[in-house]
């Protein structure tokens, strides 16, 4: 648009200064015309053409005009200025015609306007490196703050503290980003210790209900139809406070609260599980084969019992009599596999959910694999499900261990 | 021989005593920390149950207080937080157990059972049930001089059941006793089934009486 602007200006300017020089040429005429009282011959200048025709009649106008084929050059194309005007020699009149090529000028605009473009892409071309470089450096906290924001898991707190920059929008923005996330994990802190208050105080009520329970059942007087009101209602109670149990336990893991590690035989420890589980294996006719190798993995000691005490009661349970437990212990995996109750795979997305329940467990709080899972977590392994062969296959793999 | 109930739930403290007193036991019960620290600088116990959330101060500032005097009273702490911090604090401060609300009358009948063993323990660690002989160092059982071949876990049931004779012991209690309390298994109580009927008859084989009644499909009794 700008070049064009300038073109059209540059055009309008050149013109002028023709049409300017065709003035002084008209004066130079009749000065001639005056002194000796005729015409100048035509003189063959350059880029100047001179003619006259007769003239019947006069006007006292000039008229500037762009003609493209030079009269007197007609081979010649050329692109020119003319001017016509009048004047009178001896009582006759005459109409002059000056014209000045306009290829001189036409040459001139266009390496100007060569010029002036190639002056306009090197500006662009240098503001757009320049542009690059600066905002590359001007984003530079934004991205800081954006890859952090990326990084940002709420819960797990680490010191939010964005480095000062002297861009006042992004220390704005940086501070916004500090005040939410930190009302942001300051309220998640409040539910959890929520979450964690309300477990702790459902305990008492729930120990004075079960021990009324107990002594409860202590009385002779009781009919049988009595002692099995008794016993639902004791039931009942018993599932309560495990789910109780079972959330205070998930969010002590998630608050970290095991962080004590040591070196962990897995194999002696799954070997103690198989004794301490003889008699339910034995029970439901479960045939175990384990296959342990010598592993040693670093993790909290409470948390590799309750990890093998979750995985085993789950097989135990969700295994058919007379089914199967296969157990394989390597260096970088532990899985247990079960003979499965149904044709059907759980579903892998929403197994380690809390209170998920499977088709035939209603019975379960479904919290026993999310505890599976938030060990994992915390413990730097990862856990798999897959169904093979009718098989369920819980797949513990230590590889990420640090 | 005296027992004293430190918790400030009275319901509780109440079900406790009643459960505990027999014509061996005999309960006290004071529900905060002023009266506690009275009770236990002017008397001594068998047995001390603590609860370490108290109005007035923490129970482990009272375990502290016995320590320093040199009490000799057993204690068991209870606890509504199952915090590993307070177990270990507990037990290192000088308590002889810990155990965690909500908690099974008979397990804690059991816990009281071993601190009173432990503390008048005097030379011979054994436990007499009618014909029945408990070596509690060897974990064995003997009647009239022949060892009763039980399982580890069939002589845990067999002591427990001793601990809370002509008591009722639910089914939920003695699962969590032998499987512990993450052993998710409420909806199915067959194996404990199983597993009574073997003791039963592993102790009529040799030669006793049937001790172990079921009551009404809600649990189980020792009796004479």
């Amino acid at each position: 648009m700008a070049s064009i602007a300038f073109y059209i200006l540059l055009r309008f300017v050149l013109i002028d200064q023709v049409d300017e020089d065709l003035k002084i040429e008209e004066h130079e005429i009749e000065m001639y015309v005056e002194k000796f009282g005729k015409l100048p011959e035509p003189m063959p200048v350059k880029d100047q053409v001179i003619y006259y025709h007769f003239a019947g009649r006069h006007t006292k106008e000039r008229i500037f005009s762009n003609v493209t084929a030079g009269e007197s050059y007609p081979d010649k194309k050329e692109r020119s200025r003319q001017l016509k005007f009048f004047i009178a020699v001896k009582e006759q009149w005459y109409q002059v015609f000056v014209e000045k090529s306009l290829e001189g000028t036409n040459d001139i605009s266009r390496s100007i306007i060569m010029i002036s473009l190639a002056t306009i892409i090197a500006m662009l071309a240098a503001g757009f490196i320049i542009n690059r470089l600066l905002l590359r450096r001007l984003w530079r906290p934004f991205y800081t703050s954006l890859s952090f924001m990326k990084e940002f898991r709420l819960g797990q707190t680490q010191n939010i503290v964005f480095k000062e920059t002297n861009i006042d929008e992004f220390n704005d923005l940086n501070k916004t980003l500090e005040q939410s996330i930190s009302s942001a994990e300051r309220e998640y802190q409040q539910l959890k210790e929520f979450t964690e208050n309300a477990s702790h105080e459902l305990q008492t009520p729930l120990a004075v209900v079960r021990s009324k329970m107990d002594v409860l059942i202590q009385d002779e007087k009781l009919s049988e139809s009595q002692s099995n009101l008794v016993q639902s209602a004791y039931e009942a109670i018993q599932k309560l406070a495990r789910l109780n149990q079972s959330m205070l336990l998930l969010n002590k893991i998630e608050n970290r609260q095991f962080s004590e590690t040591s070196a962990i035989d897995i194999k002696q420890l799954i070997e103690q599980k198989l004794i301490y589980f003889k008699e339910l294996l034995g029970v439901k006719n479960i045939t175990v084969t384990a296959k342990l190798e010598k592993v040693v993995k670093t993790m909290n000691l409470s948390l590799a019992e309750i990890l093998l005490n979750n995985l085993f009661s789950n097989a135990i349970k969700y295994t058919p009599e007379g089914g199967k437990i296969d157990i394989v212990l390597s260096d970088t995996s532990m899985i247990f596999n079960n003979t499965a109750e149904s044709e059907s795979s759980l579903d892998k997305t929403k197994l380690f959910n809390r209170f998920y329940k499977g088709e035939q467990s209603s019975e379960n709080h479904g919290l026993g694999l999310s505890i599976v899972k938030q060990i994992c977590l915390v413990s730097g392994f990862t856990i798999e499900y897959k169904f093979i062969a009718r098989q369920h296959s819980f797949e513990v793999l230590f590889n990420l261990t640090p | 021989m005296k027992i004293l109930i430190i918790e400030d739930e009275r319901e509780l403290s109440a079900s406790i005593c009643t459960y505990l007193k027999n014509e061996k036991f005999f309960c006290e019960a004071v529900y905060d920390f002023s009266s506690a620290l009275e009770k236990i600088s002017l008397y001594e116990y068998a047995c001390i149950i603590l609860d370490i959330s108290l109005p007035g101060g923490s129970g482990m500032d009272i375990l502290k207080e016995l320590k320093a005097n040199n009490k000799a009273d057993g204690v068991l702490i209870v606890s509504a937080k199952n915090s590993l911090d307070d177990k270990v604090s507990g037990l290192k401060s000088g308590a002889d157990d810990y155990l965690t609300k909500p908690f099974y009358l008979p397990e804690l009948a059991a816990r009281v059972a071993a601190i009173i063993r432990r503390k008048s323990f005097d030379g011979n660690n054994f436990l007499q049930f009618d014909e029945l002989l408990l070596n509690l160092d060897e974990k064995t059982v003997k009647v009239n001089n022949t060892v009763i071949d039980l399982t580890r876990k069939e002589y845990d049931l067999l002591l427990y059941f001793i601990s809370n004779k002509n008591k009722v012991i639910s089914k939920g209690a003695i699962a969590e006793h032998l499987w512990g309390d993450d052993m998710d298994m409420a909806d199915n109580y067959d194996f404990i089934y199983t597993h009574i009927k073997n003791l039963r008859k592993k102790i009529l084989l040799a030669g006793c009486r049937d001790y172990i009644k079921s009551i009404y499909g809600m649990g189980y009794r020792l009796t004479l």
